[in-house]
């Protein structure tokens, strides 16, 4: 790993949710090829032994304590990114609350919706207010990636307030990716299956439940989050991806495919 | 409970607020089986990504989205067998200064999926109509050019004229099979699914 080497050298990165699972996997992959990376963790105990291994290993991070539910705290940590590094070329929301199996008549969908409309659509709103200015900058290099999934496109049975708020994020990229694309700024979405530590513990409690993963995914197996998901963040990051916006790349070893 | 009903033995309740959901309030719609139909509560106001506020993205995404949710309860309550969502095609195209608006409407149009994998036991089938932004009062010079190819079709459609068929098709028993889909009916811009 080299911070003055690779594909992103030289250029600034926020992941939300990288303390664990696909943020981290994000930032160790974009890490790797030399860009400067905010860990942006809920948690510092969470977020800081990713950003002291991404150093241990030669490259550029540091963590900063955000919650993307708030405002103030988004806005905050944007800030201290390009104070620190002196600007902010890609902008990473992946962090995500809730995903709890309900019942979509049930009547207690409060304590559902709240957490997953707050770090997933209005999350949205808080990163992309933020680094815009800074993205805007950036111009052909700029990038605004948001982590979506499948189930916002196909509808989920057991989950289904969470597919509604993974569709509002694919459609608030297409938007933006129309409304800022004349300042060459792209805006992409990311759908994952990967082995997160939320799918990790289901896995340890349901051993059949990846069995099951794995026999409906022609490739046999659950991604991993800094091979499979990160590679597809570094290609949308970086300078090959230049002229692909406003779309969604499914990454789930080919469970998907009505896209 | 079970799907299907004589022709014109439904009755049906029309959800949401707006022109097109009094217009359809108004409109002789004879449905098959007890039928729920929610209209999208869309935010017509173009604007800048980075000037939108809080208050103004609690109107034009948090609080339709709740009564959204409400209404789809209300229907399930009722035991109706047809829910029927109606947006406007920008959650599938997107728009520039609209992406708050756009968030909305592509987000009950699946909310509809799900809500079509869960409640499909239960003997409802929920469906999607996707119409052209004009006739939810949008921009249309916001929502820009989605297709490199004209309209098929000329204009963007009437309520009674064009909207109230697709309901009564859906909610009569020749559609009981149909369920999770989306019917774009406007005129031919967006042809991707």
């Amino acid at each position: 790993m080299s911070a003055t080497g690779g594909r992103l050298a030289g250029r600034t990165t926020v992941v939300t949710g990288a303390g664990q699972g696909v943020g981290e996997g994000i930032a160790r992959r974009l890490a790797a090829e030399g860009a400067n990376v905010v860990i942006a963790a809920r948690r510092a105990d969470t977020g800081e032994p990713v950003a002291e291994a991404i150093r241990s290993a030669g490259g550029s991070a540091i963590c900063i304590e955000t919650d993307v539910s708030s405002r103030a705290s988004v806005q905050a940590c944007v800030d201290q990114t390009v104070d620190r590094f002196g600007g902010l070329q890609i902008m990473v929301h992946n962090a995500f609350r809730g995903g709890i199996p309900h019942r979509l008549e049930s009547a207690d969908l409060d304590r559902h919706w709240k957490h997953m409309s707050r770090t997933g659509v209005w999350a949205v709103l808080f990163c992309g207010q933020a680094a815009w200015p800074h993205l805007r900058a950036a111009g052909a290099q700029g990038r605004f990636i948001i982590l979506t999934s499948p189930s916002g496109v196909e509808g989920s049975a057991n989950i289904p307030l969470y597919s509604p708020v993974k569709a509002a994020e694919r459609a608030m990229a297409k938007s933006l990716a129309r409304e800022w694309g004349p300042s060459g700024v792209t805006v992409n979405c990311i759908g994952p299956v990967a082995a997160s530590p939320a799918l990790v513990n289901a896995f340890d409690v349901n051993p059949a439940l990846k069995d099951a993963i794995e026999a409906r995914t022609p490739l046999g197996r659950v991604g991993d989050p800094e091979a499979d998901i990160g590679s597809v963040a570094l290609f949308l990051a970086g300078d090959d991806a230049a002229f692909v916006t406003g779309q969604t790349i499914i990454c789930d070893g080919g469970s998907f495919l009505g896209l | 409970m079970g799907t299907g009903t004589g022709a014109g033995g439904g009755t049906i309740v029309i959800e949401g607020v707006g022109p097109l959901a009094d217009v359809l309030r108004t409109a002789d719609i004879a449905v098959g089986c007890p039928t729920t139909v929610v209209v999208a509560d869309i935010v017509t106001a173009a604007m800048p990504f980075e000037q939108i506020t809080d208050d103004e993205f609690d109107a034009a995404w948090e609080q339709p989205m709740q009564a959204a949710i409400a209404a789809f309860q209300r229907a399930h309550h009722a035991q109706h067998q047809r829910l029927i969502a109606i947006v406007p095609t920008i959650g599938m195209s997107g728009a520039p200064t609209l992406a708050h608006v756009a968030a909305t409407a592509e987000a009950i149009r699946v909310m509809v999926k799900s809500a079509a994998r869960q409640w499909g036991s239960d003997g409802m089938t929920v469906n999607c109509i996707a119409l052209a932004p004009a006739l939810f009062g949008i921009d249309t010079t916001a929502v820009g050019e989605v297709s490199l190819a004209p309209p098929a079709l000329a204009g963007p459609g009437t309520v009674v004229g064009d909207v109230v068929p697709l309901i009564r098709m859906i909610a009569g028993a020749d559609a009981h099979h149909l369920t999770g889909a989306t019917l774009t009916a406007d005129g031919g811009v967006w042809m991707t699914a």
